[in-house]
């Protein structure tokens, strides 16, 4: 008994790293930057740096603070574009700052998880794109809640019939993220990688660019028809969205 | 022939400071050892509740804690909570989980009694009663001493654990369903036993008894 006791707090001691915050979305060194808002967004920031994910994969550093202050201007004055509704029936609450995340060492903008509900961002991303990827990421978390609404196999079926996508979003060198000249029902080169990457980028620039975007549909039936692909499906969940 | 030895001034204070000293260490060691040595007993007799029916009363090692239970936020949680008071489901359920100055929790009544703890399944029992649909307000504030029901990682995964906030944990509002405020006696779950590193704890504090005032 006594040397499974011991057993037993080896595991407890070295498994839990607890706090409030931990308790409640699985990442330690975090702590609340700003809870009352009125999307009921909750921001929290990265104290100390973290590692998590089942192979210790994802790793994030703390936030300096005058970055912080100045990045959370952008990320709250974006994060306002959404009603509480909207972003509760695509479980988005918790939205995680930290410095230079990774995946597997590659270098990520957010990791969203549906699960917990929270939005992990680098505050670090390019600031060409920073706004932009904001609204890519939670594109994400809208389409893992909401799967039923964005079928991929109708979506794929909207381009040119010898257009492929690559295997994976990171297994491909389609990374650029400038919006094309010539779209050819692509917005971007990363549009390219898979379909829900294309999504997102249809849906990030609609949200920051959408008058540019629309003017280039106007001569691209591929691209217009997957503007109307992603309008209607989030009308499906919720109909007084408005980009 | 020896002469009578004359005990010197120095050697007399020594001697008081060895007895002073002896009387202190035995006193300290007993009385550090009373965890609740400085928490205030609360006597029911001399407490008057308005609503009693929504009163419990939780005795642990270092005495009775008062919970008033708030059914109009949370009327089925209340019931369910109530109901498992009533039957003594709780009588010896341990804090097993307690993450220090926050908050403690217990009520897994199927792996966590102290009398058939079983420390590997431990926080994954049942009560048996299936699983409650959650009950959250956006109005109730967790304040230090907040009773919750505790869930798993998704909503309406509430069942019989529950936990007591140590401190204001504000980031809980409106995400775990709240049964009530304890209103006497948090010093004495500030005494619970902790893990220290860990939010774990073996050999836990437990309930002596739980039980309806009314």
């Amino acid at each position: 008994m006594r040397i499974l006791l011991i057993l037993i707090s080896i595991g407890f001691i070295t498994a839990v790293k607890a706090d409030e915050i931990y308790n409640l979305i699985k990442i330690p060194n975090l702590d609340i930057y700003k809870i009352d808002t009125k999307n009921k967004i909750r921001y929290l920031n990265t104290s100390n740096d973290f590692r998590i994910g089942l192979e210790k994969n994802i790793t994030c550093a703390r936030t300096e603070p005058n970055n912080l202050s100045n990045k959370f201007l952008i990320i709250k004055k974006n994060l306002n574009s959404y009603s509480p509704s909207f972003l509760k029936k695509n479980n988005i609450r918790y939205l995680v700052m930290c410095e230079n995340l990774f995946i597997s060492n590659i270098n990520t903008g957010g990791i969203p998880d549906t699960k917990k509900r929270t939005l992990v961002i680098d505050i670090n991303f390019n600031p060409k794109y920073f706004e932009r990827m904001i609204h890519h990421e939670i594109f994400h978390m809208i389409q893992k809640s909401n799967s039923k609404y964005f079928d991929e196999e109708k979506w794929v079926s909207l381009n040119t019939k010898d257009f492929e996508y690559a295997k994976c979003s990171t297994c491909s060198d389609r990374l650029n993220l400038d919006l094309y000249k010539n779209t050819e029902g692509f917005l971007t080169e990363y549009s390219k990688s898979i379909p829900s990457e294309d999504m997102a980028e249809v849906f990030s620039f609609l949200m920051t660019d959408k008058a540019k975007v629309e003017d280039k549909s106007d001569n691209d039936i591929i691209l217009k028809n997957k503007i109307n692909f992603i309008k209607s499906s989030l009308s499906k969940i919720d109909s007084s969205f408005k980009f | 022939m020896i002469n009578k030895v004359k005990v010197s001034l120095s050697e007399k204070i020594l001697f008081v400071f060895l007895i002073l000293l002896f009387l202190i260490t035995f006193g300290s060691y007993f009385l550090l050892k009373d965890k609740c040595l400085f928490v205030k007993k609360i006597n029911l007799n001399e407490v008057n509740f308005a609503n009693k029916e929504n009163i419990v009363v939780m005795n642990v090692e270092c005495g009775n804690v008062i919970i008033e239970l708030d059914p109009a936020i949370s009327p089925n949680s209340v019931e369910r909570f109530k109901s498992l008071i009533k039957n003594g489901s709780y009588d010896g359920s341990t804090f097993y989980r307690v993450i220090k100055d926050t908050l403690i929790q217990s009520g897994d009544l199927e792996y966590g009694n102290i009398d058939d703890i079983n420390y590997t399944k431990i926080g994954t029992g049942k009560s048996g009663l299936g699983l409650l649909k959650s009950e959250l307000s956006d109005e109730f504030e967790f304040k230090k001493g907040s009773v919750a029901f505790a869930r798993k990682d998704n909503f309406d995964t509430e069942d019989s654990e529950f936990f007591i906030t140590l401190k204001d944990i504000p980031i809980y509002q409106g995400e775990y369903t709240p049964l009530g405020k304890v209103i006497y006696g948090i010093e004495a779950l500030e005494k619970i036993k902790s893990g220290n590193k860990s939010a774990y704890v073996l050999r836990p504090d437990y309930i002596n008894y739980f039980k309806l005032l009314d």
